[in-house]
């Protein structure tokens, strides 16, 4: 059951229904059994392993919550670590750590033979771990209370809207929506329709259009630099269009019904350095590394040499985060070196802001300039091996003006462009008024026109193939 | 709420004006690759009324690809060939199947091809082509059975109308089903020729068992597609209806090719039966087989090579499988609409014309195909 695809409009026709009559606590039984269904929808199998993780933190919460030694709390809190750690390293890394250790002892000429699993990776497992994980260390930290319902931690773990691609949600903020009533107001469903046709566009009308010619320009053999240079820059399109889109398709769900999911994007390429865009890609991921590994490594406070090193672990455990392969990893690095070169920069430059209209200017630039950066990281991230990044960086250093001349294969829909306007137009509103909620100061017809063309080029480029969201594997 | 619902009824209110506004456009000053974006949408049953009211319009396929027809035209064709004339080339498929005849022509000028096909014809189309055409071909000539990776659900289909949504051709053909151990059983469609089609209106009780038919028999019948023509006056609707048939044809296509579902369509048995007997048929009337498997670009078609080469391997049934020698991976062996370029055809063409020399060296009735190489 995928969000751009009619049969989870249909499910969620029924689940809002029933929410709608139902009162509180009924409301969340069905919620959780609702979750149940819309993740067996996906394998069945792997149901047991969500139970697993909640009944685990949710007894190993408690245990922490009645008992005040420090050791004691220590203990239960490495069992929950443990435990979870342990399900996310089997399902997701264990055939990637025996062959690279297979082919590491075969490069210093002790080959070892060895039996990969045929593990099916779970989906959504990378995001359920690290939300349950942050409410146990939370416990620990005494920074919330462990709740004593089950059902409702439950469905705080499992919750469909966010369940298998976040975003990662901390106990603190939907831990307390889950337990008391919300309250469904026209204001809400008129704010979550809108944040779902936006996600609907990003995701059917863009990244869904674009897709088959970025799959076609990274399985070519030996693209121009031109083509590579063209790719890199639809996999950045693609690659938001798809992620924020199923994040504000969730966020609009969950909004719906009256939860209030955090905001995971906030128009990233406006970004002009490393540490901007961290504060505005994935932004429940970047914190939680923050917060539960960034911060407990000594962050900043241990120095120079110990800050960079604490962004470089951070930043490559948050590249493997995405997946079992090594160019996730390389893509860490790189963001980590961005985020440390950067480092030294503001500290031997100091911290400037653009102002007039020659600032904006610059801004512009630095924008501009920046996303070329952040589009080779996502060459990084986009590759199938290491052989394949090396050719197409080459291939990117000696490019010519003469290797634009074979775009011709591309093709690009026109309702994509169309969605590129409307969602363009969407996000420089909301970088320019730093309001998410713009529209909703215009007058009433306005208002309704612009819905009406959200509608229309919704439906304008609807016949694309639908692909299953890429942060679907992670 | 009273606001809310004041926002909804202007929404609507602006969604019916932009939906008239796109509709007047439409009918003016719209480029002519918008305006047949929106037709795509259109209902089958509406864009076949379109092409009965503008025959004479570039790129109408009323009149393609009928059986009947086709079938006449090869022996009023064969009849003008003169008894003495040199082997031909006979190729039962569509236009990818045309185009490597045609590069392996490249090669060869002084080679005759004869090609029977239809617009995006399945293997149902063009194996019925081979099998009512045997009259129309003589011992030595080669029979070429084009098979595209694009149409293996299709088998399922009638008619070209029922999957091809947007651009329906609406040409017939029978559906095979397995029977008995080796053989085939074909099921055809009510309507059989375009005079039925272009009179279909005046009969009623046709149109009715013709319906009947698509609805409880086709594989990739969808409702979506037929339902509601007067929709078709509303540019939103064409939208909304193409997003809905396309996607539902393009599942019930999966769960063919996938073999998933309730019951789904054995298409890889039936086409193992249709090559096997093409084989044969061939081979009785002292002609050369060739099976084409062509793999369009689409890498989420079943991969005709890795399916069926081994059983035309272990059946001696000549073969050429474009995966071979082409990657579908390569954009720059592809023109815009998905067709193979003129390079990359000879390429065919040229392994094509090695398996006919092969096994026209195999045989002694073969040996006097008097093709001479011109290189």
């Amino acid at each position: 059951m995928v969000f751009s695809q009619l049969d989870f409009w249909i499910f969620f026709s029924i689940v809002l229904a029933l929410y709608v009559a139902l009162p509180f606590r009924a409301q969340n039984w069905m919620l959780l059994i609702a979750s149940y269904v819309f993740y067996a929808a996906w394998d069945w199998r792997f149901l047991f392993l969500i139970m697993l993780s909640t009944c685990t933190d949710y007894l190993i919460a408690l245990k922490m919550e009645r008992t005040e030694t420090q050791s004691a709390r220590r203990f239960w809190l490495s069992v929950s670590l443990w435990t979870n750690l342990s399900v996310l390293g089997i399902f997701k890394y264990f055939n990637f750590f025996i062959e690279s250790f297979a082919m590491l002892s075969e490069k210093f000429g002790f080959p070892v033979s060895y039996h990969a699993l045929h593990i099916v990776l779970p989906v959504g497992i990378s995001f359920y771990t690290f939300q349950t994980l942050s409410y146990t260390i939370d416990v620990y930290r005494r920074d919330i209370r462990a709740t004593t319902s089950l059902r409702d931690f439950a469905l705080f773990v499992s919750f469909f809207p966010q369940l298998v691609a976040g975003p990662i949600e901390r106990a603190s903020h939907l831990l307390p929506e889950v337990s008391h009533p919300r309250r469904m107001t026209w204001d809400n469903v008129t704010r979550g329709v809108v944040l779902c046709l936006i996600g609907l566009i990003k995701k059917i009308v863009i990244a869904d259009a674009i897709s088959p010619t970025v799959d076609t320009i990274f399985a070519m053999p030996d693209p121009s630099g031109g083509v590579i240079l063209i790719g890199t820059w639809l996999f950045a399109i693609q690659i938001y269009c798809d992620f924020s889109g199923y994040t504000d398709i969730a966020r609009g769900v969950a909004r719906i019904m009256g939860f209030n999911l955090m905001l995971n994007f906030a128009q990233p390429y406006f970004s002009v350095n490393p540490q901007d865009f961290w504060r505005r890609w994935h932004i429940s991921l970047s914190t939680w590394l923050r917060d539960y590994l960034y911060v407990p490594l000594g962050g900043n406070r241990k120095g120079k040499r110990r800050t960079q090193i604490n962004l470089m672990l951070t930043m490559v455990l948050g590249g493997l985060w995405h997946g079992a392969a090594w160019n996730f990893v390389l893509w860490g690095a790189y963001q980590g070196t961005l985020l440390v070169l950067h480092r030294q920069l503001v500290g031997k430059l100091g911290a400037r802001t653009d102002k007039g209209f020659g600032g904006m200017f610059l801004h512009i630039i630095k924008i501009a300039l920046f996303f070329q950066v952040t589009c080779y990281g996502w060459l990084l991230f986009r590759a199938s091996s290491f052989e394949q990044i090396t050719r197409f960086t080459k291939s990117l250093l000696t490019m010519r003006w003469s290797d634009f001349s074979d775009l011709g294969f591309i093709n690009i829909p026109v309702p994509a462009f169309a969605g590129m306007a409307v969602i363009l137009f969407v996000d420089v509103m909301i970088e320019v008024t730093g309001n998410p909620r713009f529209y909703e100061v215009w007058l009433r017809p306005a208002r309704a026109a612009c819905y009406s063309i959200l509608v229309y080029t919704l439906a304008f480029g609807a016949t694309t193939t639908p692909s299953a969201f890429i942060y679907f594997q992670f | 709420m009273r606001s809310t619902l004041k926002t909804f009824v202007l929404t609507i209110g602006f969604l019916i004006l932009l939906d008239g506004l796109v509709a007047l456009l439409l009918q003016g000053p719209a480029p002519a690759s918008l305006k047949g974006f929106f037709d795509y949408g259109a209902s089958v049953p509406g864009k076949i009324a379109q092409m009965k009211q503008h025959p004479g319009a570039p790129g109408n396929l009323l009149a393609v690809a009928w059986l009947p027809d086709v079938i006449e035209e090869s022996a009023v064709g064969f009849k003008a060939e003169a008894s003495d004339e040199a082997p031909v080339m006979r190729v039962y498929g569509m236009s990818f199947a045309a185009d490597i005849a045609h590069g392996a022509q490249t090669h060869r000028p002084d080679m005759l091809v004869d090609v029977h096909g239809g617009p995006n014809a399945p293997p149902n189309f063009s194996y019925e082509v081979f099998l009512e055409d045997r009259q129309n071909r003589k011992p030595g000539d080669v029979a070429v059975l084009g098979i595209l990776s694009s149409t293996t659900a299709a088998m399922s289909s009638y008619s070209n109308r029922v999957w091809a949504f947007e651009q329906p051709a609406p040409y017939t053909y029978p559906v095979f089903w397995p029977e008995g151990a080796d053989g085939l059983r074909a099921d055809g469609p009510v309507l059989q020729s375009l005079s039925e089609e272009i009179a279909l209106e005046a009969h009623p009780d046709l149109v009715a068992k013709w319906h009947r038919q698509l609805r409880e028999k086709d594989g990739l019948y969808s409702e979506s597609a037929f339902a509601l023509p007067v929709l078709d006056a509303s540019p939103f609707a064409r939208l909304i209806r193409r997003a809905l048939a396309v996607q539902s044809i393009k599942e019930k296509e999966q769960d063919i090719n996938s073999g998933k579902g309730s019951d789904p369509y054995p298409y890889q048995e039936v086409l193992r039966r249709m090559v096997r007997d093409f084989s044969e048929t061939a081979r009785a009337d002292q002609q050369i087989p060739v099976v084409l498997l062509i793999q369009t670009r689409n890498s989420q078609d079943p991969d005709l090579r890795q399916i069926f080469a081994e059983y035309l391997k272990a059946n001696d049934i000549p073969f050429v499988a474009t995966t071979d020698l082409q990657s579908i991976r390569d954009p720059s062996a592809f023109y815009g609409d998905g067709h193979y370029t003129g390079n990359t055809n000879k390429k065919f063409g040229q392994s094509l014309l090695d398996v006919i020399d092969r096994e026209a060296s195999r045989s002694v009735s073969m040996t006097r195909v008097p093709y001479s190489a011109v290189n």
